[in-house]
C-alpha cells in the first residue's frame, strides 16, 4: 500500500478535534447545503445549471434562516424559564 | 410496443430501488436521468465521507449505535463492511466528533432513502405513461 493511501486511510480512523464551542455549530452549514442540493435534485422538473443552483441556494438559505429563528426562540424560552 | 406485464413492472421498480441503494443515484442513472444521478451521487458520497472524516469510521457501529446504523445502512450495503470492522469497538469515538459524524452519515442515509423512493416513483410514472401512450 502506498504512503498516500495509508495517510488517506489514517485520516478516516482518527476523529477530528472539535471542541464544544459556539463555532462548532458551523458544521451544520455543509450538511444543510447537501440536504438542499439532494432535495432539489429530486424535486426540479428539469435539471438546468442556473435554475438548479438558484433553487438550491434559496432552499439552503431558508434552512439556515429558520434554524437561526428556532435557535433564538429556544434561547428566549430558556432565558425566560431560568 | 406492447405494455409490460405486472411482473416486469415490479421487477423494474425493484431493480431501480436496488440500484439506488447499491450506489447513490444509481436508480436515477438507470432511468437515464444522468444529471440528477451525478448530483445525488456527488452530494451523498461527499457528505458521507465528510462524516467519516470528522468522526472516523467509528461513527458507524452496529452494536453501540444501532439507531444511527439503521439510517447509515441506507447509504449503501458497503456501510455493512465498515460496520464489520468497527463492531469490536477498536475505533471508539466520543463527544462532538462522534455526534457530528453520526449526524452527517445518518442524514445522508435518509437522503438516499428519499432518492430511492423518488427513483422508484419516477420509474412507476414513466411506465404508466408508456402504457397509456
Amino acid at each position: 500500500m502506498s504512503l498516500i493511501t495509508t495517510l488517506i486511510l489514517a485520516n478516516f480512523t482518527t476523529p477530528e478535534r472539535i471542541g464544544v464551542t459556539a463555532l462548532s455549530m458551523l458544521w451544520l452549514l455543509p450538511l444543510a447545503l447537501s440536504v438542499a442540493v439532494v432535495y432539489k435534485a429530486t424535486k426540479v422538473r428539469e435539471v438546468r445549471a442556473v435554475s438548479f443552483i438558484k433553487e438550491s441556494v434559496v432552499l439552503f438559505a431558508s434552512i439556515v434562516v429558520f434554524m437561526l429563528i428556532t435557535a433564538v426562540a429556544l434561547l428566549a424560552i430558556a432565558w425566560l424559564v431560568t | 410496443m406492447p405494455p409490460r406485464s405486472k411482473e416486469n413492472h415490479f421487477v423494474l421498480l425493484l431493480t431501480v430501488g436496488l440500484a439506488g441503494w447499491l450506489v447513490p443515484g444509481g436508480g436515477h442513472f438507470i432511468l437515464k436521468e444522468r444529471a440528477r444521478a451525478i448530483i445525488i451521487f456527488a452530494a451523498i458520497v461527499l457528505t458521507f465521507a465528510a462524516g467519516l472524516y470528522i468522526g472516523s469510521i467509528g461513527v458507524v457501529n452496529p452494536v453501540t449505535g444501532k439507531l444511527a446504523y439503521t439510517a447509515q445502512i441506507m447509504n449503501s450495503p458497503a456501510v455493512a463492511i465498515i460496520g464489520h470492522f468497527t463492531k469490536q469497538g477498536e475505533y471508539s469515538v466520543f463527544g462532538k466528533p462522534n455526534e457530528i459524524g453520526q449526524i452527517y452519515t445518518s442524514i445522508t442515509g435518509l437522503l438516499n432513502l428519499l432518492c430511492i423512493v423518488n427513483a422508484v416513483y419516477l420509474a412507476h410514472l414513466k411506465e404508466t405513461e408508456h402504457a397509456r401512450a
